[in-house]
């Protein structure tokens, strides 16, 4: 098979798997013994049925549960999720101002933990046992069991409350008025609006919970490349190569770097989702407004069409990291496709 | 052992490399340290206003559609009623949009004087067709607020700047009730341009509230500028506001979940105003240079309810079991719990309306009697499942701490009590369907005026819940007589005693152990003046200037 038909093999496939996510969330969010208009009605207008009728009229809810779960796909299928109960707004609006936060944070933590993880897990093979191995492999150990939320109190505590390094929890500093909404991508919408003030105050709110963030995937990502690369170092053709006077640098990083990396591709598309999730925390922490803190809000007001919305997009989100990560196995390493 | 050699052979190289690698990381470094050097932020200029809140429950700021303590907020900013309360007295209503009014003496029509001149801020002249309009789509979209004018017949605008409101039955809390951001004036010109409806088929014809969450349409002080749900509201100063414009040109209110990053935000001056703390911060913030910290009683009573439907409550309904469990209660210590500032409750109605009774009327505890009221009642070992939603909090008082203090209580007297902590949308909804046995809930008035809590009278929405109904007996039977004439008396002496007669019948045989009356703690930054914090609307912007 071709790497060409192996994609779209797989893109095909994400139609099932979506609509099955659709079932899934529907099912599971009506599973819940509550009522939408307990959690959005207020005391006096829930013991009043002509208010309780209208609101149900108003949201589909006086619908039958299968008639509601057609509508929705229907709708779903024409672009279009639903009007959020809890924001009065189409899901869809909702989930552009939400997502890309989440997005800004998880790939910026990402790139935190790549660019720091595979260097410091290389530094840690090629000085196994060597005090700064034991560094690395602590480092890994805190960042691994660390939970999120403490991390992320004493960061700010340390670096906000204390020594004045980091700005206030949020986004944008209340002083900086946002850049035209054109991407949702704060960098990406004052790049094209010129506002270089909301691109540099959006860094400097982004790099302490990027950081706190990424500290779970560093771990992993150290802890895996350190392993790997210990391993590939131990091959013969890396004897062979260094047998041969390569040179150390070229022996490390072009013989022994590279293979070992293969491994790691896995890895960082598979913590990617653990980005996801471990956002809900960390924008909780630090306040930033993301689709962590829209997810909950929803899920408490049983917000049935943003809790949808909200499953399908994430889901997608992480099939489609799983797919690139596929497709860049299969790209790195030909035995794939044929597998 | 070879893989330790290797590694050594390669050391001198990979450390240089690999430093150059991690230049990224050191890069990060750098550009924190830069941060740094950026003067800090503070919350902008004394033109702007930067305020913090925990919750955020704002799900609309469609005036007609909200019930929600932060829309109110917003509204009361945005919009004008025809009358107000200043500053934390929710006791004498006053003038705003109207001038004045009069009774008609049977206590059935009021008639409002509108002020002459008020625009909104689309330039169109306030009229008391406004008014009427405004009213009329409250009641005919039949959102969460229309149960607010029960025994309205009608609205009428006579002239311009006359508005007439026509009762079934004399209803004293009607002025108070038109206070409500709900009820303000609604420019209806410009919104029945954008969708809105005021017909009594509005239920379904109007369209109106994504216009009015993008755009403010009233007389008030402030306009809505942005509004990006469950995250920030930006409101600016409205220049040709009727009192004159406000001091502040700008308001940013953000969502700031965690209590504790307020009180490091406020602390550190990027917070102006914070209004989502617990009793946690409210003693950590003591005594901090440059932070004021103020409570606010809230008009909301925190109760632990007793099934009176024998079937539901089993034991419970038992009349001296519930005395039993009212004796038990460790109330000082409920109140530490509470925070400072709280306060207790004799009765059910909280302490700023008229018909509370003094203090020294609360139960006080008396565990002997408990057991003693138990051991008349003779039913053996009893045991009972409180319910409560784990995840709710009244100002900052997590419900979890209160059910386990209730729990450890009654266990000293030897009732068993298994605690039943369930997420608020699934607890609330088995409380509403009347299947608590006992229960931990809160009553928050929807208007500034005692008559709201008659939902406390047998067969009534809170005491239906309970199971407790009119022919529960003769005390029952006479509690809703009084209700009856208290809602209706016009004559405020006689009104006061007529509440406090109920009130005290249902402090003796109601199915209730009242427990506190919360405060709503805040502060603000020294320089903020003019903060006040009423539980109806919370902060009133417009008094607020910043130095």
């Amino acid at each position: 098979m071709t790497l060409y038909r192996y994609i779209i093999r797989r893109v095909l496939l994400l139609v099932p798997m979506l609509v099955g996510i659709t079932l899934l969330s529907f099912v599971l969010s009506h599973a819940v013994p509550a009522d939408p208009v307990a959690a959005n009605l207020g005391e006096q207008a829930a013991a009043d049925p002509a208010i309780v009728a209208a609101f149900k009229h108003r949201w589909g809810l006086d619908q039958p549960l299968y008639r509601q779960y057609l509508v929705y796909l229907w709708n779903l299928a024409h672009g279009d999720m639903g009007t959020s109960i809890s924001t009065r707004q189409p899901v869809l609006l909702d989930l552009r101002q939400h997502l890309p936060a989440t997005i800004e944070i998880s790939v910026a933590a990402m790139m935190l933990s790549i660019l720091a993880g595979i260097p410091l897990g290389i530094l840690a093979a090629v000085n196994r046992e060597r005090p700064i191995d034991q560094a690395a492999r602590v480092t890994s150990l805190v960042g691994v069991s660390t939970p999120v939320f403490w991390l992320g109190l004493v960061a700010i505590l340390v670096f906000y409350a204390r020594l004045g390094w980091a700005p206030a929890p949020g986004r944008l500093s209340a002083s900086i008025s946002p850049p035209p909404f054109v991407t949702g991508f704060v960098l990406a919408d004052a790049v094209l609006a010129h506002r270089w003030d909301a691109a540099l105050d959006w860094l400097r709110h982004l790099l302490l919970p990027a950081v706190v963030l990424s500290s779970y995937s560093l771990g992993i990502v150290t802890r895996m490349m350190r392993g790997s690369m210990l391993e590939v170092l131990g091959e013969e053709y890396v004897r062979t190569a260094r047998a041969k006077g390569v040179p150390r640098w070229a022996l490390l990083f072009r013989h022994a770097a590279r293979n070992a990396l293969i491994p790691i591709i896995t890895i960082v598309g598979l913590s990617f989702g653990g980005l996801l999730s471990g956002a809900v925390v960390t924008e909780t922490v630090f306040n930033w407004p993301g689709l962590g803190l829209y997810a909950f809000s929803s899920a408490t007001s049983l917000d049935f069409p943003a809790i949808m919305g909200t499953g399908i997009v994430v889901a997608a989100v992480y099939i489609v990291v799983n797919l690139l990560v596929d497709i860049a196995y299969a790209f790195f390493d030909p035995r794939i496709r044929v597998g | 052992m070879t893989e330790h050699r290797r590694g050594r052979s390669c050391e001198g190289v990979s450390r240089r490399e690999l430093f150059r690698l991690i230049g990224g990381g050191a890069g990060f470094a750098l550009v924190n340290k830069l941060a740094a050097a950026t003067p800090a932020l503070a919350a902008a200029g004394a033109s702007t206003l930067v305020v913090g809140g925990g919750g955020f429950d704002i799900k609309t700021l469609d005036p007609g559609r909200e019930l929600e303590n932060g829309t109110n907020n917003i509204d009361h900013a945005t919009y004008d009623s025809l009358v107000t309360f200043y500053g934390e007295d929710l006791t004498t209503p006053r003038p705003s949009l109207a001038t004045g009014w009069t009774i008609s003496p049977d206590g059935k029509t009021y008639t409002f004087k509108l002020r002459p001149n008020v625009k909104f801020v689309s330039g169109n002249p306030l009229t008391s067709a406004d008014v009427k309009w405004s009213i009329d789509r409250v009641r005919y979209i039949k959102g969460n607020a229309a149960f607010l004018l029960d025994g309205v017949e009608e609205v009428q605008a006579p002239d311009p700047l006359t508005v007439v409101v026509r009762l079934s039955e004399p209803r004293p809390a009607i002025l108070p009730i038109l206070s409500s951001p709900v009820l303000s004036a609604i420019d209806s010109k410009l919104v029945m341009e954008n969708g809105g409806d005021a017909s009594p088929d509005a239920k379904d014809k109007d369209k109106a509230e994504a216009y009015l969450n993008a755009h403010s349409a009233g007389t008030g002080a402030y306009i809505l500028e942005r509004y990006t749900p469950k995250q920030e509201i930006v409101l600016v100063k409205n220049p040709n506001h009727w009192r004159g414009a406000p001091k502040i040109d700008r308001i940013v209110l953000r969502n700031v979940q965690e209590p504790a990053a307020q009180e490091l935000m406020i602390k550190r001056g990027d917070l102006d105003i914070a209004t989502g703390i617990g009793p946690d911060q409210v003693r950590n913030l003591a005594g901090v240079p440059g932070v004021t910290v103020k409570t606010s009683l809230a008009s909301t009573l925190v109760y632990v309810m007793m099934n009176q439907n024998p079937q539901v409550g089993g034991p419970f309904s038992n009349p001296k079991v519930v005395q039993a469990v009212r004796y038990a209660i460790d109330y000082q210590g409920m109140l530490a719990l509470a925070g400072k500032g709280a306060l207790r409750v004799a009765g059910i109605i909280p302490n700023n309306f008229p018909g509370a009774l003094p203090a020294r009327e609360a139960v006080k505890m008396d565990r002997e009697r408990a057991r003693a009221l138990l051991r008349e009642a003779n039913l053996g070992e009893i045991t009972g499942t409180l319910t409560y939603a784990s995840d709710l909090v009244f100002y900052g008082v997590h419900a979890n701490l209160i059910a386990q203090k209730v729990q450890e209580d009654l266990a000293t007297v030897g009732i068993k009590i298994v605690l039943n902590g369930l997420p608020y949308s699934v607890a609330i909804q088995q409380y509403r369907d009347g299947k608590n046995q006992l229960g931990i809930w809160q009553w928050a008035a929807d208007y500034p005026d005692v008559s709201d809590y008659l939902v406390f009278v047998p067969g009534r929405t809170v005491a239906k819940r309970t199971g407790w109904m009119p022919d529960a007996g003769p005390q029952a039977q006479e509690i809703v007589k009084i209700a009856r004439a208290a809602e209706s008396e016009v004559d405020t002496p006689k009104r006061v005693a007529l509440y406090q007669k109920l009130n005290r019948m249902i402090a003796e045989h109601g199915p209730w152990a009242p427990l506190f009356q919360p405060v709503v703690p805040y502060a603000f930054r020294s320089n903020v003046r003019g903060v006040t914090f009423a539980s109806a609307w919370m902060v009133d912007y417009y008094t607020v200037s910043k130095t």
